[in-house]
């Protein structure tokens, strides 16, 4: 299990004890999330910056990509078919309109 | 009299900054979340740490002296004891980082 620390208020002007201890945390800016195991020791560092945390517990840290990927708003459409690409004779990769295939076929694809 | 150089105390005579006598309802709100917010970061922490039968001092000696947002009375959670000020009581939005500090006790008797 993981602590998921969030940081939601900025240590501007509070004891450098604070400050310290949220950058022993990773935590370098408002908003920034990031993840720690669930210890003795982690908590009694959470327990210092209390009023200036969120912290929930998760099962499965998240990586940075992924937390980036949950902030993505819907595009609002979604890919129905791929595009095909064949290959000709020479060996050059080509897309399927242009050597006059039909969709939904694979032609000449050694990979597919 | 009137427009933007008006003769008002904090322009005739340099720094006047007034600070409300009480808290705003306003502000009172956002204390009790405030107040809140440190109840559940608590409760987060320990619940976690006992499904691994751990615990820490410094939280137990929380629970055990620290009252909970419901359990503490109004006047503790909008004021603080001050041995300076008439009656012993000041508003909490006087205290220095008061809203990100947690400063919950008060003397017996004040």
């Amino acid at each position: 299990m993981y602590f998921r620390i969030t940081l939601l208020r900025s240590s501007i002007g509070l004891p450098l004890k604070t400050s310290q201890t949220l950058s022993a945390l990773g935590l370098k800016k408002r908003m920034a999330t990031v993840y720690h195991p669930v210890t003795p020791d982690v908590a009694g560092q959470i327990m210092r910056v209390k009023e200036l945390v969120d912290v929930s517990e998760v099962a499965a840290p998240k990586t940075k990509a992924q937390m980036k990927a949950a902030r993505r708003p819907d595009p609002g459409y979604y890919v129905e078919k791929k595009e095909y690409v064949a290959k000709r004779g020479d060996g050059e990769w080509r897309k399927l309109y242009e050597v006059g295939a039909v969709m939904g076929e694979t032609v000449g694809r050694d990979d597919a | 009299m009137f427009g933007p150089f008006r003769l008002t105390n904090p322009l005739s005579g340099g720094l006047l900054w007034k600070i409300p006598f009480r808290l705003s309802r306003h502000q009172k709100s956002r204390q009790r979340l405030r107040l809140r917010h440190v109840d559940h970061v608590i409760s987060t922490l320990s619940s976690a740490l006992a499904k691994q039968a751990k615990s820490i001092r410094k939280i137990e000696r929380w629970k055990e002296v620290m009252p909970i947002e419901q359990e503490m009375l109004a006047k503790d959670k909008y004021s603080v004891f001050d041995r300076k000020v008439k009656r012993y009581r000041k508003g909490m939005h006087k205290v220095p980082k008061w809203t990100r500090v947690s400063q919950r006790l008060n003397p017996p008797g004040f």
